[in-house]
């Protein structure tokens, strides 16, 4: 009850008319910012700080704003992945999977309008948790040791070796390439350079987007060149403007679980959006992928990652918030936002600075209806770009994601990386190896080595601190099951194929 | 065709009406924070930033870049490569830095740069959970000298950093003679290692205290000794590792940088503005909000005080056994 | 035969990045150490590779020498982005990069020379002016 009125509180607060006005405008722009490749919540909230001081705004009004803009992005971040087969930023790879194939065969409507749908009620989902428990999620979410973060992760890998591909061994492979290039750069443990060659520019190691947006955008420019010109200017046929509601409604069940999943990992610090879109998508393909569609246009494959990467968002406010632990990069961006606004985030923050707190949680409630109200609307004029001829389109999108990219660094050693990253994606592609484990490998292989030396360091050598605590041996007993279940899987649709085989 | 027009005609609405929204000065003055958003680099360029703007002493706003990596290895470098005659570019930086140059781990030496200012100093603290055995800093020195091997300790350091280090010397001034005993793990930042002491995972923690004053006050967390010549003004109550017998200070000062090409005329204006800004009420109540103590040191006197850290935090090094 | 040089190529790799990742060390409090972590992938990697020489999978059917020919003009149009980016100024080479791929990707050239002359300064505009993110309208080259 106390919950309700601090939040009833927090309404009074965030519907002011300025306040509207600004959670409008920064639905519109973070969306518009998200859907650029190589531009994500971090540029956008970046690009909007020097606006909340020029006007003055206080704190609760620019943290509207700004979080608005945060949400917007993760909407705008799905639109080229779907549209494109380039993510617009990191947790949207798994969208590219399920959603190009359905925008390919004339239903990006449906693509579009599914995924807002289901990042509509990922970060609903969310915020309720938000709202209701976050201070006990927090408390929980501490009980996470280092040696259950490497095994969360370990369950992360196991799964990805389901996602995609013709051949596991080329997942696998595609997997361990990424937390290869994920050791480069100064080891923050033992302050030793690795694999940098002298080089400075790798000191920080290989930046995530540079590599995402070579991987998906400069071999996608490749891909095209090789096919013959007639292909390569005929635009897409769309087969409806408008969404399908039976589609939608089809996908009820993996949004709900992509929610659940995505929130889960979104409250535990580290973890962050990734995960939570690469968890969703496992467990949703696991529980229902029947027929193998999967990776060919499934609906539910991009409902469920969708939901998992809003929910996870959400989820990520929580140690944010209530420890002041960010949990991935984009919610340090947060931080780094509240700190400039002089707000401590901690485990003081939900009583000494109700109104803000409170007031920001009611602004995540509307900018989720705004974000939905504003999405629907422009799903037709999103999905027009896909008949924008290819030659006027990938010029231009090259040249957005190496501005983006550009304008982050200010150095050209990033665009050369991203030609490097772009001739490699290429390469991957044509040899049947996709290129999603890569990416996730390079995003969680830092943490996943870090917590393994860190649960090394606190057993003094000891390996059987990895399997010491509950929660790991219960993740490890997950990975397991995950295991047999896809062996399984396969088994089955081995025979079903060749019954199939014998018959025709 | 026509549909490009209607695209672009709605691109250039939508241009439109962000310009007249957004419509901010380019701002000159740039400060780069060498870390992730959220740590005391980004805080010293997060505050004295928008301070330097409130106070008029910039044009516009300054913009705060964030480039992590290798505890500030990768900025140095850059200046030192890229930028060092740019006079509208300050760095944070701290004794963390300064611990990393005399290690040698960062790619240029310390005459590289030309150091503007300290404005105010986080002080080394040692906490424990609350419901942790150990009730004083006597009970902990004497269990690192007796049995190292028994408890963990962490921070937001990597092994030899500036929070290792400021341990040792408290743990050495205790009485452990093998300083590698101790186990020490590398958390990225001093919230993390205070939340995972609370999850039980390790049972001390060395780090800044402007970071996890928070846990203090919510009671999470005991500090205790800060490691500073007298208490810290905002918990008077926190005894100092001095007063109980363990001659142990482990500052963190607050500071900036800028490119060691840029001219005198511009270094000075840069100490100017900043002694400015460190006499200012708005500074004054942003520094102890965030935990700090105020400190002033600028221009030459401050240029001589990193070079004399810098010998220091050599020597502590070599005779912890960081460095050869 | 592509999959069996794509296995020895990264198998190659493999071990190289095993070579040089056991030489990393530190010997004061890490226990692990900074080596462990690249044994630990590079070993399967080379098992992985080694199992795709062996026994390959998938055929791969590499573009005609025409195409290829384009592909490496594409290439050498966004190399030639990233070198003159800075000489030149952002809205000269991105004029030159929208107008060389539209190009190349099929487009006619006088359409996409108009494209690039449109959207090069429309997207400086966007970027600096809009967004703040810092972009020179004008290279080294022009203000020296």
């Amino acid at each position: 009850m106390e919950t309700l009125t601090l939040l009833a509180g927090g309404f009074a607060v965030a519907l002011t008319p300025l306040n509207i006005g600004l959670l409008l405008l920064g639905c519109f722009a973070g969306t518009l910012i998200g859907a650029m490749p190589g531009l994500g919540p971090v540029n956008g909230v970046a690009i909007l700080i020097p606006l909340t001081f020029a006007f003055g705004f206080d704190a609760t009004s620019s943290l509207i704003l700004l979080s608005s803009v945060y949400f917007g992005c993760m909407y705008g971040g799905r639109i080229s992945s779907i549209l494109l087969n380039i993510p617009g930023d990191e947790p949207a790879v798994m969208t590219t999977l399920d959603g190009y194939p359905m925008a390919q065969q004339g239903k990006a409507a449906d693509a579009l309008a599914i995924s807002g749908v289901a990042s509509f009620v990922g970060a609903t989902v969310s915020v309720i948790g938000l709202s209701l428990f976050a201070p006990l999620l927090a408390r929980m979410a501490i009980y996470f040791g280092p040696a259950d973060y490497f095994a969360l992760y370990i369950l992360a890998f196991v799964t990805i070796g389901g996602i995609a591909g013709v051949d596991p061994r080329k997942t696998l492979l595609s997997a361990m390439i990424g937390l290869m290039i994920a050791s480069v750069g100064i080891d923050p443990i033992s302050g030793i350079p690795r694999f940098t060659f002298g080089n400075y520019h790798l000191y920080d190691g290989v930046d995530p987007i540079v590599a995402l947006v070579g991987l998906f955008a400069i071999s996608e420019i490749l891909v095209l060149l090789e096919k013959k010109a007639a292909d390569r200017t005929a635009p897409i046929g769309i087969t409806s403007w408008l969404p399908d509601f039976r589609t939608i409604w089809m996908t009820r069940w993996a949004v709900l679980r992509g929610s659940l999943v995505g929130f889960v990992s979104g409250v535990l610090p580290g973890a962050g959006a990734s995960l939570g879109s690469v968890m969703s998508y496992s467990v949703e393909k696991q529980a229902s992928d029947k027929d193998g569609t999967f990776g060919k246009g499934d609906p539910r494959g991009v409902a469920a990652p969708e939901a998992g990467n809003n929910a996870a968002s959400g989820g990520a406010l929580i140690p944010m918030l209530s420890l002041g632990v960010p949990g991935s990069g984009t919610t340090a961006v947060m931080l780094a936002m509240l700190i400039s606004l002089n707000v401590q985030p901690g485990p003081l923050l939900f009583e000494r600075q109700p109104d803000l707190v409170w007031g920001l949680v009611a602004s995540l409630y509307l900018g989720n209806v705004a974000l939905l109200i504003l999405n629907l609307p422009m799903i037709g004029l999103f999905s027009r770009l896909m008949m924008v001829p290819t030659w006027a389109l990938m010029p231009i999108v090259a040249a957005v994601s190496f501005v983006g990219v550009f304008s982050i660094s200010n150095s050209v050693f990033d665009l050369e990386m991203m030609i490097f990253f772009g001739v490699l994606g290429y390469l991957l592609r044509k040899l049947d190896v996709s290129l999603v484990p890569l990416v996730l490998g390079l995003l969680l292989g830092g943490d996943m080595e870090r917590n393994l030396r860190r649960a090394m360091s606190i057993s003094d050598g000891d390996w059987s601190v990895l399997i010491a605590s509950p929660i790991s041996i219960a993740l490890y007993v997950l990975t397991a099951v995950f295991l047999c279940l896809s062996v399984w899987l396969t088994m089955r649709d081995h025979k079903r194929t060749q019954s199939r085989v014998t018959e025709g | 065709m026509k549909i490009v027009t209607t695209t672009s005609a709605v691109f250039g609405l939508a241009l439109a009406a962000s310009v007249s929204l957004t419509a901010v000065p380019a701002s000159a003055a740039e400060c780069i924070a060498p870390s992730n958003p959220g740590g005391g680099w980004d805080f010293t360029c997060r505050t004295i930033g928008r301070i330097l703007s409130e106070l008029d002493l910039v044009e516009g706003n300054v913009q705060v870049t964030n480039m992590p990596g290798g505890v500030g290895a990768v900025t140095y470098a850059m200046v030192a490569n890229e930028r060092p005659a740019d006079a509208d570019l300050i760095v944070a930086t701290s004794t963390v830095g300064v611990t990393q140059i005399a290690q040698g781990r960062y790619p240029a030496p310390i005459d590289a740069m030309r150091y503007l200012a300290m404005l105010g100093a986080d002080v080394g603290v040692i906490a424990v959970d609350d419901e942790s055995p150990i009730q004083s800093l006597e009970e902990l020195t004497e269990i690192m000298a007796e049995e190292p091997g028994s408890i963990v300790t962490a921070g937001s350091s990597g092994a030899g950093g500036w929070d290792h280090i400021r341990l040792l010397m408290v743990a050495r001034e205790g009485g452990l003679d093998s300083l590698g005993d101790l186990r020490w793990v590398q958390f990225d930042g001093g919230t993390d290692a205070v939340t995972q002491m609370m999850g039980g995972q390790i049972d001390v923690v060395s780090t800044d205290m402007g970071e996890i004053a928070g846990f203090v006050d919510s009671g999470d967390i005991r500090i205790l000794a800060s490691l500073s010549d007298e208490p810290i003004p905002a918990f008077p109550d926190i005894p100092t590792a001095k007063s109980q017998g363990i001659d142990v200070t482990g500052y963190n000062w607050r500071g900036l940088y800028t490119g060691g090409e840029v001219s005198d005329e511009d270094y000075n204006a840069w100490v100017e503005k900043l002694k400015t800004l460190y006499d200012s009420d708005n500074w004054q109540e942003a520094a102890v909000e965030f935990g700090l103590v105020p400190i002033w040191r600028g221009g030459a006197e401050f240029e001589e005080y990193v070079r004399e850290q810098e010998k220091a935090m050599a020597d502590i090094s070599r005779d912890i056994g960081v460095i050869e | 035969m592509s999959v069996r040089i794509a296995g020895v190529a990264v198998f190659m790799i493999a071990a190289l990045y095993m070579y040089f990742g056991k030489q990393y060390s530190a010997d004061f409090g890490d226990v692990l150490g900074p080596s462990v972590f690249p044994m630990v992938v590079g070993i399967p990697a080379m098992l992985l590779s080694a199992t795709l020489v062996v026994f390959p999978s998938g055929e791969v059917s590499w573009p005609d020498r025409g195409h290829m020919a384009r592909q490496l003009l594409a290439l050498a149009i966004l190399l030639g982005y990233a070198f003159l980016l800075r000489p030149l100024g952002f809205p000269l080479a991105s004029f030159g990069l929208i107008a060389g791929i539209g190009t190349v990707l099929g487009g006619a050239p006088l359409k996409a020379v108009i494209l690039g002359a449109i959207m090069s300064p429309a997207l400086w505009a966007l970027f600096d002016q809009v967004l703040g993110l810092p972009l020179a309208f004008f290279g080294y080259w022009f203000t020296q």
